[in-house]
Parts: structure tokens; sequence; C-alpha cells
């Protein structure tokens, strides 16, 4: 099995997304999909761009949809919010033909072309459809089920189901059902599901604290040893973002590490914390790793 | 005979005549994303389960409101639309697929071609335009992806990535909002 890749901007570059990447690949690895990365991939135009210009947007994604067309391979994608841009893409195209035609005359001018028929998926919702949960138990290693985890799938994996052709679920358990493979403890609490404030980072501040705070509360007091997030802007609000709620909230005890949901699969595959960039992230993840490492094999 | 107040609540309402763009509506429907709109029951259900409304005063309701009655330049003008944080709740539970979080795009796309935009979302979009990325690539993450054994960081395509944003007209749109920063200092 042969997919291109596409890693966004984030991932491959921050401190504390690397090891997202990492654990990707290791993942996928272990589990004998070779991928091949979309050749110098350039920015998604996500949901802050298209809120400038639409047109612009589309043709950008379109770019690194049209590298993966030449390769005539379908695209995998880690980011979230590259997902989404990559799913709106196909749907512009399918739903308006003035678009379709605008797009490639937009793309035309820089050599390129784009018909559509590159189908994007999310990884996780790869893992569980393509892969399977079983074939994710046959290959675990290391037992988790000493640790309690609080899970994130994020907004933009999931809403709205129908442009991203995912299970429509209020109440989403498929990410949930490939980590307790391992024997992960995923606790249910309220909030869980709801939005980070992600997108509102360096437009309205404040706002983007006031809705995280409300978000690290909800996991405090659901008493997890981590959170664990697909999505990359989940991860720098709750992370990096974690020191800024504490001061301005005064929630001095506040101290969740959290982790990127491939991470936890590796894990789970043997692993060790330091290949996977655990040592990089913002909040320290020490006490996790602590617990996961003495936690033994199976 | 002692003269009283005369009382008068004609002429004294929040919506004034000429505040309202009648055609604001239809114009916004024309667009992509936008077709939504005109189906809107105002049922509120985007309200409930709103991230934003949770924190603060905020309704997608009210803005779906101001956009049906056509107040155009306080839609435009405001920072109303540039609250939403594009969760796409609403757009999940809408009952009449009004998409409220595609019509915002429409908003705000209207907003920025009138120089109107969110001045991070402007910044990120010349920091893409200049790197190919939204983040700049340093070399202490460089070092930390080549002791994880990660291969190294390849070169976005910026002439591709440039050149697909000047056809595409952003450039514009950049510039526009670039002068209200000017006039505004």
């Amino acid at each position: 099995m042969k997919k291109a890749i596409a890693w966004g901007c984030l991932v491959p570059t921050r401190r504390s997304l690397i090891g997202y990447e990492a654990a990707t690949r290791k993942v996928l690895d272990h589990l004998g999909i070779e991928t091949i990365d979309i050749p110098n991939e350039t920015c998604c135009a996500p949901f802050w761009m298209q809120s400038l210009d639409l047109t612009t947007s589309i043709a950008m994604a379109a770019r690194n949809l049209a590298k993966a067309e030449e390769m005539g391979l379908d695209l995998l994608t880690p980011c979230s919010g590259c997902f989404h841009s990559y799913k709106r893409v196909n749907h512009v195209l399918e739903t308006y033909p003035d678009m379709r035609e605008r797009v490639n005359e937009i793309l035309k001018t820089v050599g390129l072309h784009y018909d559509g028929t590159v189908e994007a998926r999310h990884i996780v919702d790869f893992l569980y459809t393509d892969i399977g949960a079983d074939k994710i138990r046959q290959k675990s290693v290391r037992d988790l089920s000493n640790i309690s985890i609080g899970l994130r799938y994020g907004c933009h994996m999931l809403k709205p189901h129908e442009l991203l052709n995912i299970e429509y679920s209020e109440r989403p358990t498929f990410a949930d059902e490939l980590i307790e493979q391992f024997g992960v403890n995923s606790v249910q609490y309220t909030g869980r599901h709801r939005c980070c404030g992600g997108l509102l980072r360096g437009v309205q501040d404040d706002l983007a604290d006031r809705i995280l705070h409300e978000r690290l509360v909800d996991a405090q007091d659901a008493g997890v040893d981590g959170i664990v997030t697909v999505c990359s802007l989940c991860h720098l609000q709750h992370d990096m973002g974690q020191r800024t709620i504490k001061r301005k909230f005064a929630m001095d005890d506040l101290d969740i590490p959290v982790l990127h949901f491939p991470q936890i699969l590796a894990l789970g595959f043997g692993y060790s914390p330091e290949e996977l960039g655990l040592d990089l992230h913002t909040v320290k993840t020490d006490k996790i790793v602590a617990k996961i490492v003495g936690g033994g094999s199976r | 005979m002692e003269e009283t107040e005369k009382r008068s609540y004609r002429g004294d309402f929040p919506v004034r005549d000429e505040d309202v763009k009648a055609s604001f509506k239809y114009n916004v429907a024309d667009m992509v994303g936008g077709e939504g709109l005109l189906r809107c029951l105002k049922c509120g259900a985007c309200s409930g389960g709103c991230p934003v409304g949770a924190v603060i005063d905020y309704r997608p309701r009210k803005v779906l409101g101001n956009v049906l009655l056509g107040l155009k330049d306080e839609v435009l003008s405001t920072d109303q639309i540039w609250l939403c944080a594009a969760c796409f709740t609403c757009e999940e539970r809408c009952v009449q697929q009004v998409n409220f979080t595609d019509v915002v795009t429409v908003l705000r796309n209207m907003a920025s071609k009138e120089g109107h935009a969110a001045q991070g979302y402007v910044k990120m979009a010349e920091m893409v335009r200049q790197n190919g990325r939204v983040s700049a690539r340093t070399g202490l993450v460089d070092k930390m992806r080549e002791q994880l054994g990660l291969p190294p960081l390849h070169d976005p395509d910026i002439t591709q990535l440039q050149g697909i944003m000047k056809a595409a007209g952003l450039n514009e749109v950049l510039a526009a909002n670039q002068k209200k920063e000017v006039e505004s200092d």
C-alpha cells in the first residue's frame, strides 16, 4: 500500500510538533504502509486563509493535490487543517463548475493542473477504516493499561461530516477504539469534543485563552494523566498555551502533559519515548512517560 | 393649562432604514458557500452549540439576522464576523443546512476586499507568501529533526505558491488591508 503524504506547515517545523511526524512515520512503517512526501509541499491555505479569499485558498490547496495526482497516489495527512482544506477542494470543484475552471486557470499559470481525482484521508480515519483496530492490536507489544488519558479528536477531522466523509457522531469513538487496543483508559468527560479556540489565536487572543481555559479545566476535572490530541492546533493550544492559562487564570496546580495521537500508537508498538520526541513538548511529559515505560509488555 | 411633554416613540428604533441594504442577503447567497443563508429559520441551534458564545456574548443567529436584515456596513466592518472559531458545530447541527461557517467565509471575503480583514490573518498570509509555510523554519528545529532521525526539511515551492497567489488575486486583498494599517497609524 502506497500513499502520498502531506505533513502541513506546523507539524514538521515546530519543536513540540515534530514528535507528531516522528511517531506517524514509525506507525506507518510498523504497519507496512509506504509513503512519499508531497514534493516541496506548500501551505494548504486552511480556514483562516479561506477567510481572506476562498478562490486563492482552493487554488493553493489544489497545488499539493495536483502533485499527488501527478504521482497517481491518494493523499494521507496527519494535520486536521490540511485534511479539511483538501476535502474542501474536491467538494468545491465537484459542486461549482465555474470554480473548477477558474482554479485550473490559476494553476495553469504555474504549469499545474488538477482533475480532482485524489482522495484525501486523515491518518486517524485511515488507520481505523483501512487498517483496522484488530491489526493494531496484533501488532501491539506494550501494555498501556495503567494510563488514563483525555482524547481530543478536535473539530476539523470530524465536522462537517458530509464534507469530510466521516461517520457522523457528536460523540465519536473510532479514535478511542484504536488506542484502547493497548489497554489505554480513554476517559469520557464533558468538553472533550468542544473547540479549543485554536483558530482565534493571533486574532482574538483573549478569546482563545478563555476557550482554552474551559478545556483545560474540563481535562483537569476529569483527572487524566494526560491529554492526547489529533489536531496540531489543539496541541499548540493545550501544550504551549498551558503556561499562559496557568498564569492568567491563577491555576497553579495545572500540569497536564499533552501527547500526539500517533505517539500513543507508537508507544504501544514498542518505540521509546525519546525517538518519538516526547521530551520536546512544552509541558513536561516525564510523569506519564514513567508510567508508560514502567507498565510492562504484552 | 399645564403643557404636557409630548411623548414619541416613532422614529426611535435600533435599525434605521438608511442602514438597511435589502439586496445584501442576495449578494451573499450568490457567492460560493453562501447559498444556505436564505434558508435560515433563525431557530438558534447555531448559537446553542457555539463555543465562543459559551464565554462571551456572541450569537451566530444574531449575525445571520443582521445579514438577512441587510445591515451590510455593520456586518462587514465590525469584528462580529471575525469571532467565529470555525469549529463547524453549528454547521453540523443546522437543520436547514445554512452552513453558518461557510456564510462567514463569504462575509469575511467581502470584508477583506474592503480592507476590513483581521490583521492577524493578514500577517499569517504574508508569512506564507514569503516562506511558503505559516511557520518559519529554524536552525534549532532542523537540528532536532536530525536528532530524531527525520528527513531534512524540504523547501516549499515558493515560485509556484507566489504565482498562484498572484493569479488568484490575493495580492490585491493583502494590499487593501495594508492601506488600512497605514491609515490607522
